[in-house]
């Protein structure tokens, strides 16, 4: 084991988030955060943490991310106006999963607001751990809640380091694959995203082994698709192995961590088979780089669970051992019969077997190999970026790339092996049927007509995105180049 | 819009309900919105819009610009040692009631000046708990007709926020209060219940995973036994009584078993001043509740059974006349001082455990490493200067008491120090030193007639210091079971 290394610590938290209620029946619940905060003030760790008090992340820092339409919505609904604003519910997504109930902007407003402050924090170099437990909300997508997710505090977290750092490496340990934030990094290069998740017949059903990211974002998308019963040591044997060579591969200068605990063992949703330690394990692997480090939380069902497992990686983030008998606390009653800090795994089976996760393992090493070295990424994007960033706006310019992206998935998909084996029938194929029904263009298998269709659409766009589409097959021919060179390597 | 033609059970809602997902028997059309749905978007309407780096030079300036939007409330401090803070966490919640948070603030907000903080403790109590009596009841009469709809339970209690409430649900959920006996009888009256279906009385807690959690409630000794309330059991049970020949401990009634303050020896035994009046008065026992005592298990194990109070549940006659005598509001007062000493105990009980595990932790791996490394401190008859000098320095402390100097020397035996004795007693003028400590400590008692006889080397493979390491361990160890003991104790 590494030695645990002393830390500033930075943590984030509002009194009022515990007392947001989703709704009866409604697993997810803020509470989980304050008993959290309760037993790190009777373990001690609160006085050895510099404590924030967020402040409330406004409309118009969710917009850097979210659409000035689904902000203004949800800072306009209430329980008692629902019904006046029925269309846009379901525009939004907001209803079912995520329900309107009372104080639901605050509620976004004070998990965005701590994680921003913590990028920030980081961005100073004033911290090199910042942790925002009541963060880490990762379905909530541009215009659309999602998975109970509203705002999503992560990216705009991320875009905050943005400023400051040329690549941020995103991992999410959550059982549910991190979609939003996917999302909003598919196609940017600056931001790799990495999730291990549930995958198959699973919310939010996205996250196969061959979702890569799309255009310039191109591999920078990993996902880890796993099966039911992940225990310990598997999981172990998966991350420590991914996040290694994406270190090395991408050689981030800041690192996002979403814990979500619904990866714990019996977990009210999750299906996973983790420990606390397991669970903890992730984090100080993470921590060992010495980067700036933003830890969020996520999921995460029975609750009592969740706080044992956020105040354990507390005590790693902060490098201080801590006993395994809880402290007595406020919500004591809620750990018994045993009142101890660690759990135990139960006796499910583990459906990852030691061959498909080293087949995944394999796979994605390839994929990481596509890479540019990393080193000349810096050198070239930051002239690069200005001009690239405007052509990115540009939606209109996208469909080149997705054009080539599609033509580039067809190689590919051919020699994925393994989904088929493990999901014959519907699930693992199923993309491929959705190809059928696409109404958006990159997903739709062209015809050559519908290609030109779109060239000249771009074309009539003027010379800019013409001169990018060479750019990008110049780019795809070095990274070839750069996938030769890095092939000797170990 | 896509959304709007998914029916209620498609896939989003996986969260839910994590069985397979219904796609499979939809309808082409909807399976494939859905789909749709799955997978990640591109395009405008869906990426984030990364900004530019921010050039090194240019950093500075945006520094300044960018407040800290969060505000500090604590900044962890290496002047105050840890057990002061705890002393000074412990005064702030027990005398002002602060909570720790609380406490913490204060003295960030006095700059860590420890003194300064627990001056002004006094100026700024928080606010009592503003729940009063009729709010909890109100609260929980609420929850039995709404379940956790805080909505519909705020037209009860129209002065509690709904974060309030939810506040006031989480910390009642799983207390005592909530699941103590009295509540739960009165709960199970209130709702007309027959006899062992106590978990049908709370009207819509039970939809969600509570029910689940919900099996942890009654793990600390306030068991209810099926049967009737307690209260109502006013039988004779003297017959029983009398024959009671128990020895009871001092300061507790040997007829119903409450710890109270004054005791009267009867020919029945030691009572308490009421059972004592009304056998005075009467000339029967007093009939009582108590509980269980070891009585003519024959008879009475049906009856019993159905009278005994609550496992851990004692009544103190004392507190009770005082509390009946009273004025108003003593007997709450009692009751919350009482409280206020549980959660202190059970406080106790856990830092006792934890102290438990790190020693045990500590010695799991051996106690190899609490031994004298042989290396340095085998037992040799050479005598450094070292020694010589820490032989001397021993005399003057010990006087003649050879064991203690050699264990302090540990690299001598007894029989090497009288030898050291004996031979440098002139070179080190050990007499004077001898009679130095004598003035100090009175004279010394000779166990042996002579020292001098004690020529011979005479060095034991099993030799005293040697066993000094574990002779402290084992003190460690006893010391954790007297722990151990309190904490059990404690429990209880």
């Amino acid at each position: 084991m590494q030695a645990h290394s002393k830390k500033r610590v930075c943590y984030y938290y509002d009194s009022d988030i515990g007392n947001y209620y989703y709704g009866q029946g409604h697993p997810m619940k803020p509470h989980r955060i304050r008993m959290t905060h309760n037993l790190l003030l009777n373990y001690g760790l609160y006085r050895k943490m510099e404590i924030y008090r967020p402040h409330k992340a406004t409309a118009e820092e969710m917009t850097k991310f979210h659409s000035d339409e689904y902000v203004r919505f949800l800072r306009s609904i209430r329980p008692d106006n629902m019904s006046d604003y029925n269309k846009q519910m379901q525009r939004f997504n907001v209803g079912e999963d995520c329900p309107v109930f009372d104080g639901l902007y605050e509620f976004c407003q004070l998990s965005a607001g701590g994680s921003v402050a913590a990028a920030v924090k980081l961005n100073k170099q004033a911290s090199e751990i910042c942790i925002n437990w009541g963060g880490g909300l990762h379905h909530a997508k541009k215009s659309e809640a999602s998975g109970f997710c509203y705002v999503n505090d992560i990216v705009l977290g991320i875009l905050e380091l943005l400023k400051y750092h040329q690549r941020v490496l995103y991992i999410d340990i959550d059982v549910h694959h991190g979609d939003g934030v996917e999302e909003a990094f598919y196609t940017t290069d600056r931001v790799m995203t990495v999730s291990f998740h549930k995958y198959g017949e699973y919310f939010p059903g996205t996250g196969d082994l061959r979702d890569i990211g799309a255009g310039k974002g191109k591999y920078y998308a990993v996902n880890i698709p796993l099966r039911d019963g992940m225990d310990d040591e598997s999981y172990e044997s998966i991350f420590v192995p991914i996040i290694s060579k994406v270190m090395e591969t991408f050689q981030p200068s800041a690192v996002v961590l979403q814990c979500g605990a619904d990866s714990l063992t019996g977990d009210r949703l999750g299906c996973f088979n983790l420990t606390v330690r397991g669970h903890g394990k992730c984090v100080e692997f993470v921590k060992k780089y010495g980067m700036p480090f933003l830890m969020v939380g996520g999921g995460g069902y029975t609750i009592r669970n969740v706080s044992r497992c956020w105040t354990y990686e507390t005590s790693v983030a902060l490098g201080t051992e801590i006993a395994n008998e809880l402290p007595y606390n406020d919500y004591f009653e809620y750990f018994g019969p045993d009142f101890k800090l660690h759990i135990s795994p139960s006796n499910m089976a583990n459906q990852n077997t030691p061959e498909y996760l080293e087949k995944i393992k394999t796979r994605l090493f390839e994929n990481l190999r596509m890479l540019p070295h990393a080193p000349g990424v810096q050198v070239q994007a930051i002239p690069e970026d200005a001009v690239r960033e405007e052509s990115d706006d540009d939606d209109k310019a996208n469909p080149d790339e997705r054009l080539t992206q599609a033509a580039l998935d067809k190689r590919i998909v051919p020699d994925n092996e393994f989904s088929d084996s493990e999901d014959e029938g519907e699930g693992g194929r199923r993309n491929d049927r959705s190809f059928k029904g696409r109404k958006r263009p990159r997903l739709d298998t062209k015809t050559p007509a519908d290609a030109n269709e779109e060239k000249l659409k771009s074309e009539g766009d003027g010379a800019k995105p013409e001169g990018k589409t060479e750019e990008k097959d110049e780019k795809v021919a070095s990274s070839d180049d750069a996938k030769k060179d890095a092939a000797p390597n170990p | 819009m896509v959304l709007a033609e998914r029916n209620p059970d498609n896939v989003r809602n996986g969260k839910r309900s994590r069985g397979p997902s219904p796609n499979g028997h939809a309808s082409e059309d909807s399976s494939i919105e859905e789909e749709a749905d799955e997978r990640i978007r591109v395009g405008r309407d869906y990426q984030a819009i990364a900004p530019d780096l921010i050039p090194l030079q240019d950093r500075k300036a945006e520094l300044t610009v960018l407040q800290d939007r969060a505000l500090l409330v604590w900044s962890p401090t290496v002047d105050i040692p840890d057990s002061k803070l705890d002393d000074y966490i412990s005064l702030a919640k027990e005398r002002y009631g602060y909570n720790g948070e609380q406490a913490l603030g204060m003295l960030f907000w006095h700059k860590h000046d420890l003194e300064r903080a627990i001056l002004d403790l006094s100026n700024f109590t928080p606010f009592p708990d503003e729940w009063s009596v009729e709010d909890k009841v109100l609260f929980e009469q609420a929850f039995q007709f709404h379940g956790k709809s805080f909505h519909r339970i705020r037209q009860m209690l129209p002065d509690k926020s709904i974060a309030s409430l939810v506040k006031y649900y989480y910390s009642w959920k799983k207390t005592r209060t909530r699941t103590s006996l009295m509540d739960r009888q009165a709960r199970k009256l209130a709702s007309h219940r027959e006899d062992g279906s106590e978990g049908g009385s709370e009207v819509g807690s039970n939809t969600d995973s509570d029910s689940e959690e919900k099996k942890w409630t009654i793990h600390r000794g306030i068991r209810r036994r099926s049967g009737s309330p307690p209260r109502t059991t006013q039988v004779e049970e003297a017959g029983s009584m009398k024959k009671d020949g128990e020895s009871s401990g001092k300061g507790s009634c040997s007829n119903c078993s409450v710890a109270c303050s004054q005791t009267h020896s009867t020919p029945k035994g030691v009572m308490c001043s009421t059972c004592f009046n009304h056998w005075t008065r009467t000339g029967n026992v007093r009939p009582t509740m108590g509980p269980a005592k070891p009585r003519d298990r024959q008879f009475h194990v049906l009856l019993r059974h159905k009278r005994k109070p609550p496992r851990g549940m004692f009544v103190n006659h004392d507190d009770l006349i005082a509390m009946a005598s009273g004025p108003a509001g003593l007997g709450e007062q009692m009751l919350r001082t009482m409280d206020r000493e549980i959660v202190s105990l059970k406080r106790q009980v856990q830092s006792n455990k934890q102290a438990i595990s790190a020693k045990r932790s500590r010695t799991s791996n051996g106690i190899d490493e609490y031994r004298p490394s042989d290396s340095t401190n085998r037992i040799n008859a050479r005598w450094t200067n070292d020694e010589m000098m820490l032989a001397v320095q021993g005399m003057r402390k010990y006087g003649k008491d050879f064991q203690a100097i050699s264990e302090m020397i540990g690299t001598k035996t007894e029989a090497h120090l009288r030898n050291f004795f004996t031979n440098q007693r002139r070179r080190f003028n050990l007499d004077a030193v001898l009679k130095e400590f004598e003035a100090e400590n009175g004279p010394i008692i000779e166990n042996e007639s002579k020292d001098d006889k004690m020529d011979v080397d005479i060095v034991e493979p099993s030799s005293p210091p040697m066993n000094s390491a574990p002779v402290s361990v084992q003190a460690s160890l006893s010391n954790i079971k007297s722990i151990h003991k309190t904490a059990v104790s404690a429990t209880k």
